[in-house]
């Protein structure tokens, strides 16, 4: 599903954001990437959906070789790939609906088909009563969990999550990691960048991590 | 298709209503661009007009040592007829020109009584064809009549009507230079413009970006955007110019300067008023464009 092949990225500074990455991540998989902030997580992550072009190495995503691919060919990409960060980039002068709409109108769905699924995505993160209001008048996590919802209406086979919780206490973050768990439970690969290691202690997954730009552990957990 | 383009027009009207103020200062500053560059234009279409006006009235008259006689006459005409410069020609013999010299006299007809009818000479008036209304039209229609007829004196167009035909041609040289002058700040003014909309939706772009929207989706409603407030630019200026024309400088021109039977003010014809508001669509189109290079990139 994921493979990166001795990848380095540098923005042409001395040391490296992240250097020479090999990580085989199969489908269906559940990953934490940790470390301390500035450790690599985030470019990490960007390089997958070819926000950032490896300077040395290759990638593939579904078979696909993303370090050659054509900026014409990155949209059809990102509709493989759902994105959560953790400022939750939502539109603030659209309701909720329109935010997770604009997921799949931006990939041209039809109108019925959009209200449908949208209507589902809001009623898997528990936000169906939700539909008219703007994001700021939702509390932090709702909000995330709408940007959750929009990452989702696609089916993606894969979900980026770049410290998701942030900004978010405990219990919400509980809530949120339920969400992620469900998904992945579906077949969708989910990697999640944080730094709050008792995410990974309460819900163990195989968890990498990186150190300097460095891989320094990749742990498999024994969950059943 | 159709769904996408209806999309593209809902998205478009969507983010006109979400941002009323940038939207309506991206349409003023065409519609003042467009307005002014219109404006211009009808200086120059007017002042051409006037010159076109006046050098109607350039003639040659070519006074006759000697009146012709009746047998001469048919002869003289076809000769002065065939001249390539000469529209019209017109005969003014002694008689006529005592006659039109009594009624310019009016009341004051009488001090010529007695006076010999044949007192005044022989004429010949040419009127020449548009394009030879010039200093050298004349000068070879001169030529000609010296090398045909007697001619005891002359009188043709004065000389200041060829200083303002140059003075149109600079005036129309100088408008080219300044109006594309105008298109290009025009240009630059509404792109800049449309950067600063597109600036406060920076945000929705990069979504666009990340949720797998293609350049041209995320670039269409932009577009059709900028040529939505292009087409509503061109209509204001094209408004504003009627209003302005009709009520004001016609009206206080004809009645206060010219008299309205000299000049006849003449505003846009319809096809130059369509011109205008495609022109607008153009500037909105080229506006976005040239900003939406700078935004949206993956």
């Amino acid at each position: 599903m994921i493979q990166l092949f001795n990848v380095t990225k540098s923005y042409g500074g001395e040391s490296a954001a992240v250097k020479d990455l090999t990580i085989q991540i199969p489908k269906g998989d559940f990953v934490y990437v940790t470390g301390a902030s500035g450790a690599g997580k985030t470019t990490f992550l960007r390089m997958l959906y070819a926000a950032e072009k490896p300077t040395k190495g290759q990638i593939l995503v579904n078979n696909q070789n993303i370090t050659r691919i054509r900026s014409s060919q990155i949209p059809y990409l990102r509709r493989k790939i759902g994105v959560v960060f953790q400022d939750f980039k939502l539109l603030q002068s659209r309701t909720v609906y329109e935010n997770v709409a604009f997921a799949l109108e931006a990939q041209g769905k039809k109108r019925y088909e959009v209200s449908k699924k949208v209507y589902q995505a809001l009623k898997e993160v528990g936000l169906e009563h939700r539909l008219q209001r703007k994001p700021l008048e939702l509390s932090g996590g709702e909000q995330q969990r709408i940007a959750i919802a929009r990452a989702l209406v696609v089916d993606p086979l894969i979900l980026l999550a770049d410290e998701p919780s942030g900004n978010l206490d405990m219990e919400v973050t509980l809530d949120i990691m339920e969400l992620f768990k469900k998904a992945n439970a579906r077949g969708t690969t989910v990697l999640l960048a944080t730094h709050d290691h008792s995410l990974h202690q309460r819900f163990p997954r195989r968890v990498i991590t990186l150190e300097k730009g460095k891989l320094i552990t990749d742990q498999q957990s024994h969950h059943s | 298709m159709l769904e996408n383009i209806r999309y593209f027009f809902r998205r478009a009207i969507r983010n006109m209503q979400q941002w009323p103020l940038l939207c309506s200062a991206a349409i003023l500053t065409m519609a003042v661009a467009l307005a002014t560059v219109a404006t211009f234009f009808l200086v120059v279409v007017n002042v051409e007009q006037l010159a076109a006006n006046w050098t109607r009235e350039i003639q040659v008259i070519a006074y006759l040592e000697d009146a012709p006689t009746a047998r001469e006459l048919p002869g003289l005409f076809a000769k002065l007829e065939n001249f390539p410069e000469v529209e019209k020609v017109k005969y003014i013999s002694p008689s006529d020109a005592m006659a039109r010299f009594k009624s310019r006299l009016a009341d004051e007809a009488s001090l010529l009584e007695g006076v010999d009818r044949n007192l005044l000479p022989a004429s010949f008036e040419l009127m020449l064809k548009a394009k030879f209304r010039n200093q050298d039209g004349i000068d070879r229609v001169i030529e000609r009549l010296d090398n045909t007829i007697n001619v005891e004196d002359l009188r043709y167009g004065q000389k200041w009507l060829e200083r303002f035909n140059t003075f149109v041609g600079m005036l129309r040289f100088i408008s080219l230079i300044l109006g594309s002058f105008l298109i290009f700040a025009a240009l630059f003014i509404v792109s800049n413009t449309i950067k600063l909309t597109l600036y406060a939706r920076r945000d929705e772009l990069e979504i666009m970006a990340l949720v797998g929207a293609t350049m041209r989706f995320i670039k269409i409603p932009f577009l059709l955007e900028g040529a939505l407030q292009g087409l509503l630019g061109g209509v204001v200026s094209l408004g504003f110019l009627a209003i302005s024309f009709h009520l004001l400088i016609k009206r206080s021109l004809t009645s206060f300067w010219l008299t309205p039977t000299d000049l006849n003010l003449l505003f846009m014809t319809p096809g130059q008023q369509l011109m205008l508001v495609i022109a607008g669509v153009m500037l909105g189109i080229l506006g976005s464009l040239t900003s939406l290079r700078r935004f949206v990139r993956f």
